[in-house]
């Protein structure tokens, strides 16, 4: 940046700045299963917190709650509906003020760092809790070595809660390196993970229905305040107060909502609703709301009715003692049937439930390091967090951080999934009051147009008033009030937590404010900051068959200076691009420059524009917000109408790994669409090239040869004197394709694959040692003269 | 004195719950009948 003199402003480079984030879009059953795989997962352990808290009648506060979150998530499909840009964070901060926004992401990224501890150790406890069973039925069946007895002094076992804490900093670890390297959220795998949820699901509620049918149940007792029974955890601060027990009868409603507080994160992870909003495809407000009904359905049969089925299939005896944080795998116990049976699909909810959990636990990650990366653009955290990964370009410092809180979570936690859930509740409910309190000022603040509302609306002289938005509001607030004094360990942990955070946030605002002003000074000095909606030719003044060069470390810019070096930019327009990627759960739409064009792109395109200076060319530079680079670099090469891509080689992928994650972001841009040419740049100055799209692949010797050996045998065949090669090759692959799409397609793939991995000689080569002319060559003539390959 | 500020307080809480969970009940119904006619395909967007 000090390489810059002072420069006049008719001097400055320009700079576009893309505004919207370039996004690939999702289906709303995909959207519904990232949302599922949150709010799935607390089907898990939620009904045994609330058991443990207020009794046998917990199941009808679940269901309640289940029931609810069909109003709450309304209040989300309107917050979605209205665009406002910047998320949650910016929702708040236009409605409430700057700090009530810090607040309420503060509260928010307390709920998302309690998602991953509470998964991790819940997977763990049923990991364990499943090996611990085995050990009893083998013990039972005298399948245990007598060594092994000794060892454990009788049936060997795994402390539970030691265990569990060991399972989930595994997980965590894990995710947390994944994470630094950059995986990208699959909607895909989402999607793979629901379907098997639910087969276990379909499998769990009908074979509970035949043993409801065959032995019997217990009935629930009916939520009322005689009903309730709360442990002296669950009271809180008011245990102080009141007589143990006697509080309910006190105020028999208050009773009522105490329960209904502590069922309340049944409902976690109804924000993610929120976070997928921006990736649902066309028409994106009514697959929003299909994708909002497929969620409160299956999290109401799945949470809602397994936790009616829990207190009616397993026995009061064991159901807390033994199951209390692996409800689903004690309800697969007292299923009716054989044992083997039953462990064999107690083993299958302990798959499930480590591969949801474990999704939990990434989401988490994914969750915290978006809405950080969210407020770090904001200037409410100082961009030192947001520096990228000096190897994977990751913002791997907020990673750091977060990954740190869970696992000091952890580790605080010994195990224990109720304090988990008790603290856990904290984020969901205020996370969800400050949401639903700030779409109720936009309310009266805001009164333009609105994809959807909140119904019922009522106008009296004139005033329109949201009842529906209000009534929600009113129940998210008296619950989260009362939780602040039923739930001391919520309350102490959740209120330490977020007055850090806001503190810090506070803090780097302040520090940033001066920091950024100057900063801002700078770059109005040097660079010309253009803002553009949606990247195309004519904001950038370029012409079409320009060379896209996308860069992302200042230190590895040699591809730059190798295009620069081999074009000719009077006749070929060079484009430096930049994705700025921003995390799941920021922002999408009408960002600000600031937010997109920070200290770190500013020192990125310093370093450019001294390549272009020191080759002696020019280039446009452009900054592109993205969520996956690939996507943004083949739809940006889409829309500027790019011949080339030049990218220099990736520290963690090959030159062909890098082509194939283009190719595959390319074919999801729709139609019509050009191809173009990738360009791997290597450090050394070798360049891979490879076509992206579909074109003419580099045929090898054999196969020509081949191709021309069929050739010559074909054209003997009387009236096909005239075939040329390239007949020869569309017959062939009209067979390839009809046999691959009907009964030859499991040989077609066998062989394909064993084409891949053989390094001996190519079957091409061993059929056409089969294939001899079987009669002298007839008379050349030009228009197919000798072996060639086919034209197009 | 502090029990009766106390009673007035959960009294209000207690409110504020009943009226919501009411008023709850209402957005469910009505956007219960909105997404059955979306699923149905007799939809009338509820734009303002």
């Amino acid at each position: 940046m000090s390489s810059f003199p002072p420069t006049s402003p008719s001097n400055r480079v320009r700079i576009v700045v893309a505004t919207s984030v370039m996004l690939t879009f999702i289906s709303y059953w995909r959207a519904a299963a990232i949302v599922l795989n949150d709010l799935g997962s607390s089907a898990f352990y939620a009904c045994g917190i609330a058991e443990q808290a207020v009794g046998k009648s917990a199941p009808w506060f679940i269901v309640a709650v289940m029931l609810f979150s069909f109003a709450v998530r309304a209040v989300y499909v309107e917050s979605c509906s209205m665009f406002v840009r910047g998320g949650v964070y910016k929702v708040v901060k236009e409605a409430l003020g700057g700090t009530l926004a810090k607040l309420s992401v503060s509260a928010l990224m307390f709920d998302y760092i309690l998602t991953g501890p509470i998964s991790g150790v819940s997977a763990g406890q049923y990991f364990v809790g499943l090996i611990n069973e085995t050990f009893i039925t083998a013990d039972v069946h005298g399948w245990i070595p007598r060594a092994v007895h000794n060892i454990f002094h009788g049936t060997p076992h795994f402390n539970v809660n030691l265990t569990s804490v060991v399972f989930a900093l595994a997980v965590t670890i894990y995710f947390w390196w994944e994470n630094i390297k950059g995986i990208q959220e699959s909607s895909e795998k989402a999607l793979r993970v629901m379907q098997i949820t639910t087969v276990m699901v379909v499998i769990l509620l009908a074979w509970s229905a035949l043993t409801l049918f065959k032995s019997g149940y217990q009935p629930v007792p009916l939520p009322t305040p005689q009903n309730l029974h709360f442990s002296k955890e669950s009271l809180g601060f008011l245990r102080h107060s009141f007589p143990e027990q006697s509080l309910a009868k006190m105020f028999g409603l208050l009773g009522i909502l105490i329960a209904f507080g502590h069922s309340v994160l049944a409902m976690s992870g109804e924000e993610s609703l929120a976070q997928v909003n921006r990736e649902l495809a066309h028409p994106k407000l009514k697959n929003l709301k299909r994708a909002a009904i497929v969620i409160a359905i299956y999290s109401f049969v799945f949470t809602g009715l397994t936790a009616l089925l829990f207190i009616m299939l397993i026995p009061d005896p064991v159901r807390v003692s033994v199951y209390k944080d692996n409800l689903i795998s004690g309800l697969a116990m007292y299923l009716w049937g054989p044992l083997l049976l039953r462990l064999i699909f107690r083993a299958f909810v302990v798959v499930v439930g480590f591969l949801i959990l474990s999704g939990a636990v990434n989401t988490a990650i994914i969750g915290s390091n978006g809405v950080l990366n969210r407020v770090s653009e904001d200037g409410v955290l100082a961009d030192w967090f947001r520096f990228p990964h000096r190897k994977y370009g990751t913002s791997s410092r907020i990673i750091n951080m977060v990954v740190l809180l869970q696992i000091l979570t952890i580790l605080a936690s010994r195990g224990d999934v109720y304090v988990l859930g008790e603290a856990y509740a904290f984020g969901v409910i205020w996370s969800f009051t400050f949401n639903s309190l700030s779409m109720l000022v936009l309310r009266f603040k805001y009164k333009g147009v609105r994809g959807w509302k909140v119904p019922p609306n009522v106008t009296i002289a004139g005033t329109e008033i949201p009842i529906g938005l209000l009534s929600v509001f009113l129940v998210l607030l008296s619950t989260a009030l009362v939780n602040l004094a039923t739930k001391s360990v919520a309350t102490v942990a959740g209120v330490s937590f977020s007055a850090v955070f806001f503190v810090i946030f506070t803090v780097s605002e302040h520090a940033n404010r001066k920091k950024h002003a100057l900063a801002k000074e700078h770059v109005k000095d040097h660079f010309q900051l253009l803002q553009s909606d949606t990247v195309d030719r004519g904001s950038l003044g370029i012409r079409p068959g320009n060379v896209l060069v996308p860069v992302r470390d200042y230190n590895t810019l040699n591809h730059l200076r190798w295009v620069l070096e081999h074009t000719d930019t009077s006749e070929q327009d060079v484009v430096v691009m930049t994705a700025r990627v921003s995390q799941f759960g920021t922002a999408a739409y009408g960002l600000s420059s600031e937010q997109v064009f920070s200290d770190y792109e500013q020192t990125l395109f310093t370093r450019a524009v001294s390549v272009a200076e020191s080759v002696g060319k020019k280039v446009s530079l452009l900054v592109v917000p993205a969520r996956d680079p690939w996507s943004a670099i083949a739809q940006t090469a889409h829309n500027l109408e790019s011949s080339t891509v030049a990218a220099g080689l990736s520290s963690k992928m090959t030159s062909a790994e890098q082509a194939f994650a283009l190719g595959s972001a390319w074919e999801a841009i729709p139609e019509p669409k050009k191809q173009f040419v990738l360009q791997i740049v290597q450090p050394e100055g070798i360049v891979d090239t490879f076509r992206i799209g579909p074109h003419t692949p580099t045929m090898k010797n054999e196969d020509v040869a081949l191709l021309h050996r069929l050739w010559l045998n074909v054209t003997r065949e009387p009236g096909l004197e005239n075939v040329h090669h390239h007949d020869i090759l569309t017959e062939a692959l009209t067979r390839f394709a009809r046999d691959y799409g009907a009964h030859d397609h499991a040989d077609i793939v066998k062989e394909l694959r064993r084409h891949g991995t053989e390094s001996g000689p190519l079957p091409v080569r061993r059929i056409a040692d089969q294939i001899h002319t079987v009669q002298p060559e007839p008379t050349r003539t030009d228009r197919d003269d000798g072996p060639h390959s086919p034209k197009e | 004195m502090g029990l009766l500020i106390i009673t007035v307080l959960v009294r209000i809480l207690e409110g504020m719950f009943v009226v919501g969970a009411i008023g709850s009940v209402v957005v469910i119904v009505l956007t219960g009948i909105e997404d059955l006619k979306m699923l149905l395909g007799w939809e009338e967007e509820n734009h303002s």
